[in-house]
């Protein structure tokens, strides 16, 4: 802890960075810090309840400014920073990345390629909680799915708190928000709120990174990043590509093979 | 045709231009006869076909969906489908996992040069969601509030 | 609050019959921003058309649909017509009435209902329509020309003689094609290559002509007027620039013994070799898969042998780009072989012979010199037999269609053996003789009458080897069915025409349409028969279904026409289908992100990065650009846009949900 609080302090004091993303002891669990300046970073702690998906904050210009900046990055944030990468949202000379490791060592990355060789050696297991709801489900029938699903469902407000927490929601104008034509509906109810569920997990194929801050964030409790999460179990496999290991070129919607599943094509 | 007492569902299919389009052309100059509970809206491409589009339509009131286009190989545009294909499958699985009826959605290859498979195509997914019956679970809950004009009566 | 014009069309009585046009033209007249809305007994015709520029002035529409056939059919018809009365072209729709249907239901009260919500969708789809404009591209005025076969010898000569560059390119050492191969040609009894070999040379020498033999298509990428084609030039291993032609290599190869594809395998040739004697260019590859020196290491007798050092044994294949603005696809067609037909001896008698095999031992160039001699024994046959339709209008062995050139080649075969073996006694067994054309029943006639052919009408069940003999067995349906049993020394099987090997692979390559026998589709079978759905592609010959020289070389010239039609234009005209990234008054910009997910899902390369900058130079962000010029349209983008920053124009976001939701909202 005290080798990452003087780096972060020094990196400022050197200028190398103008802003250190962290956390800091919140009152019930740790909270985002931003440290401008090396007297606020004795603030800084990182340990494993530090599990809030800073890269969440990294694609806001308004925060990072123009300047070079840096992160204090769990694993879940090294996943979405990957992935931010390869669309185009960061540039590895605006942005440094820190960690510490398994055995409290302090590491910096200064090229993605790192991270991507770092983020490798973790494997995406589900929790106790993803297990338990998601071994519920998988036992469910279709109408019985169907009808938790409308449960949960029937409790969303629209709020969009998963939406802010996502760090791969960054668009500048989300779909919900398109009114030309409106293709879901702005207010809650059941089926729209679905439907903004289900266009979520669309456009997390071959993204997430299952790091579960959308359900994390949700004030009322829905489970829904186990939707985005089973999405990554079921299709990473059959479209070939490895969760949290963003390729080069494309993602699972924008490449495709030529001996894709087709079974259900008549 | 059938009874007037039978259920007529509501069919909306979403076809590429170039082959599906084109093979329901050739099933009209073929004069080969299918049910009328089919209505086709054209695209370029299915790569063009918005998963959302298939989304509403179910709210709006459909028993079921046909997508269709060309066969692997023949996209006119090289891989529309091949995307499209993917899409689906990605599609298939969160509607699923949501508990959203999958059966009611059938998708197809129909080259322009069948027009016999596209007569066959739509007689038979007309037989298969009759036999579903309408899909009132999902229409009773987008009843709800859903429908243009706060609908309150559900 | 929109105007909107409605036109149903009749078509005479075939959408009226089924549908209540009437009642069409009434509920959708009610229908809210509709102004005008009529039936007329035929839309497409001047006065139906009339009809719409009257209305489309009187009533100051800003949209028209027209209820009538396909929009394949006449969309640009009715385009036009609201053109010339000055409305936007793409503020017009066409409801698909007769093909979607009247044509493929029932009168009934279901079918005028289905008519309805097809217009209501089209109007509702008009109703968020914008007006576009046209995008003009430039034209590369070169052709490239796949095959040269007949079709392609007289597509590229007609090109060439319209001023305009051409390459054509053939995958076997010579251009002629299959027409090469003929002896003589009905109904004329000319001989083939006569007529054919001056077009050979004309090719080879014509200077707006580039020709490459030994090579293949191997990519084709861009779009109408500016294609770009990666062509494999094989290796021919022979020098083509020092190679003299004269022959002497061929003489000294050892390698005698393989079987010449040119003579259907009735005669042989060498590893060096030149196909046929007239060949153009009239110089030798090496066969790499019998040479004795690819094979084994060692020989190079031809390399002793040759004067002016031309082998090159370490050639290898050179793949070159050529832009090109048009492509006429002329690849032929190719027959079954004897081993297609169990029933006749599985291609194990040797004299089972195909037509094309027929052609060779007719032919004076042939392996026989123009005797009609048997493979097997080198005898003369004093029966022959001849079987129409093998394999073809035939489901059972998967085609079902006509191949339409074998009831007159046939008869040209009987007549030529009566010619050549006086006293011989030919039998023709056929299903119906199809002499359509100009000159072909009395060339039929002629064979039956003057040549006595003996023509049976049935099928023939088997063919079997006895005691040195072929037992055709069949029945003659004109004698109720009565048997036949003729004692042949030789058969001839008019084999069915088939689509050429890799015509499949190569539709693809090339993004044409083909139907299930992989013959290349036709835009329209009636209308556009030379045109495929690939703008700028264009077919000639049996490549799109079998068919005779005459045929053959009219089609090809109707190919050559189109593309001279395409290379008159410096700039082309396209429908302004493509994808537009959304553009923003700032601080926005745009609503693109910059993800460029959508680059990786172009096929067409057409995703570019714009930046976007502020007043004082520095860069914004960085978004997607449609390069309208590469943009084909599919519209694969669109779909995958998370933030809807991409539409297509035509098949807009706001147009396409306008459409299901009316079909749904009632």
């Amino acid at each position: 802890m005290k080798k990452l609080r003087d780096r972060v302090a020094a990196l400022l004091d050197e200028g190398a960075v103008s802003l250190v993303i962290g956390y800091e002891e919140g009152t019930k669990r740790p909270r985002p810090l931003f440290c401008r300046n090396s007297e606020s970073s004795g603030k800084l702690i990182f340990d494993s309840r530090c599990f809030h998906n800073l890269a969440v904050y990294v694609t806001k210009k308004e925060l990072v400014g123009k300047e070079r900046f840096a992160v204090t990055a769990p694993i879940s944030t090294l996943r979405s920073i990957l992935q931010l990468y390869v669309e185009n949202q960061l540039s590895e000379e605006k942005l440094l990345v820190l960690t510490v490791d398994l055995n409290g060592e302090l590491r910096e990355f200064v090229t993605f390629e790192e991270i991507s060789a770092y983020v490798a050696q973790f494997e995406m297991k589900r929790g106790e909680r993803e297990q338990e709801i998601l071994s519920k489900i998988e036992g469910m029938t279709r109408e019985e799915r169907w009808k938790f699903w409308m449960g949960e469902m029937s409790h969303c407000f629209k709020c969009y708190a998963c939406r802010s927490a996502c760090p791969l929601c960054y668009c500048t104008k989300c779909v919900v928000e398109v009114n030309r034509p409106q293709w879901i509906n702005p207010w809650p109810s059941p089926i729209s709120n679905m439907e903004w569920h289900v266009n979520r997990a669309m456009h997390m194929v071959g993204r997430c990174t299952a790091c579960g801050a959308c359900g994390d964030a949700c004030p009322v409790g829905i489970p829904i990043d186990l939707i985005t999460r089973k999405m990554m179990e079921d299709l990473a496999p059959e479209f070939g590509y490895i969760p949290g290991q963003p390729a080069k070129q494309g993602n699972a919607l924008s490449s495709w093979k030529l001996d894709d599943r087709e079974q259900f094509i008549r | 045709m059938s009874s007037s007492t039978e259920f007529e569902p509501k069919i909306i299919a979403f076809v590429c231009n170039w082959c599906t389009y084109a093979g329901a052309d050739l099933t009209g100059t073929s004069r080969l006869k299918y049910a009328t509970n089919v209505k086709i809206v054209r695209f370029p491409c299915t790569g063009r076909i918005d998963f959302l589009l298939l989304l509403k339509s179910f709210a709006q009131g459909a028993d079921g969906v046909i997508v269709s286009g060309c066969h692997p190989n023949d996209c006119h545009y090289t891989s529309g489908n091949f995307h499209a294909r993917r899409r689906w499958i990605a599609f298939r699985t969160v509607l699923d996992l949501m508990g959203v009826d999958i059966r009611r959605i059938q998708y197809s290859w129909v080259s322009a040069a069948e027009g016999s498979k596209w007569a066959d195509l739509v007689n038979n997914t007309v037989a298969d969601i009759r036999a579903l019956g309408p899909y009132a679970e999902y229409q009773k809950v987008a009843e709800y509030l859903e429908k243009e004009g706060f609908d309150e009566e559900a | 609050m929109s105007k909107i014009g409605v036109f149903i069309c009749h078509c005479g009585e075939n959408i009226s019959a089924t549908v209540d046009v009437e009642r069409v033209a009434r509920e959708i007249g009610g229908m809210e921003g509709v102004a005008h809305a009529i039936d007329y007994k035929y839309m497409c015709s001047d006065p139906g058309q009339t009809f719409i520029k009257e209305a489309v002035k009187k009533y100051g529409l800003d949209g028209v649909v027209v209820g009538a056939c396909s929009p394949r059919m006449h969309e640009p018809t009715f385009r036009r017509a609201c053109a010339e009365a000055g409305l936007n072209p793409y503020l017009c729709e066409m409801a698909n009435l007769r093909e979607h249907c009247s044509w493929v239901h029932e009168k009934s009260e279901e079918t005028t209902e289905k008519a309805i919500d097809l217009v209501k969708m089209l109007v509702e789809k008009v109703k968020k329509d914008k007006p576009l404009e046209s995008i003009k591209v430039p034209v590369t005025k070169r052709a490239l020309v796949i095959g040269g076969g007949i079709a392609g010898i007289q597509a590229s000569l007609d090109i060439a003689n319209t001023g305009h560059k051409v390459i054509l390119i053939e995958r076997d050492p010579s251009i002629g094609g299959h027409m090469s191969q003929l002896s003589e040609t009905f109904p004329t009894l000319d001989c083939s290559q006569c007529i054919l070999t001056p077009r050979m040379v004309e090719v080879a020498q014509h200077p707006n002509i580039k020709l490459y033999t030994y090579a293949e298509l191997e990519s084709l990428e861009g779009f109408i007027g500016n294609f770009k084609a990666r062509i494999r030039l094989k290796a021919k291993s022979v020098n083509y620039s020092t190679c003299t032609g004269c022959g002497a290599c061929i003489q000294k190869c050892p390698v005698k013994k393989i079987p010449s594809e040119f003579n259907a395998g009735l005669g042989t040739r060498t590893a060096i070799y030149v196909p046929f004697p007239q060949a153009v260019p009239n110089k030798p590859v090496i066969d790499r898969v019998n040479c004795n020196y690819y094979k084994r290491g060692a020989c190079k007798i031809c390399e002793k042998t040759c004067q002016v050092g031309s082998i090159e044994w370490d050639k290898e294949d050179e793949i070159i780009t050529e832009e090109v603005g048009a492509v006429v696809l002329a690849t032929g067609f190719d027959v079954k072989g004897t081993d297609f037909f169990p029933e006749y001896g599985y291609g194990k008698y040797k004299d089972v012979l195909t037509g094309l095999q027929f052609e060779r031992l007719a032919s004076a160039s042939g392996p026989t010199f123009g005797e009609i001699r048997r493979p097997s024994d080198g005898t003369i046959p004093k029966k022959i037999v001849f079987i129409a339709c093998a394999g073809s209008r035939d489901p059972a062995k998967g085609i079902p269609y006509c191949s339409k050139i074998c009831c007159m080649y046939t008869a040209k075969h009987a007549m030529l053996y009566q010619h050549k073996v006086h006293g011989g006694e030919s039998t023709v067994f056929y299903m119906d003789i199809r002499a359509g054309g100009k000159n072909y029943e009395e060339f039929v006639r002629r064979a039956i009458e003057e040549d006595t052919v003996n023509y049976v009408r049935g099928r023939v069940a088997r063919v079997y080897e006895k005691d040195g003999k072929l037992i055709v067995k069949g029945v003659d349906t004109l004698l109720g069915g009565q048997q036949v049993e003729i004692e042949a020394d030789m058969v001839v099987l008019a084999t069915a025409g088939v689509a050429n090997c890799g015509s499949e692979q190569l539709a693809q390559k090339l993004h044409v349409s083909y139907d299930p026998y992989h013959f290349f589709a036709e835009a329209h079978p009636k209308l556009k028969p030379v045109e495929t759905n690939t703008a700028g592609i264009f077919l000639a010959g049996a490549c799109q279904a079998p068919k005779d020289i005459p045929e053959t070389v009219g089609m090809a010239s109707g190919a050559a026409v189109k593309v001279a039609a395409l290379f008159s234009n410096d700039e082309l005209v396209r429908e302004p289908i493509v994808a537009v990234v959304n553009r923003l008054a700032p601080p926005l910009y745009s609503t693109c992100v910059g993800c460029f997910m959508c680059e990786t899902a172009c096929p067409y390369n057409a995703i570019e990065h714009e930046e976007i900058k502020g007043r004082d130079g520095s860069l914004i962000r960085t978004i997607a650009r449609v390069n309208e010029g590469l943009c084909q349209g599919c519209g694969t983008c669109v779909a995958f846009c998370r933030s809807k920053s991409i539409d297509i124009q035509g098949y807009t976001n706001e147009q396409v949900y306008a459409e299901v939701m009316s079909l749904l909202n009632d």
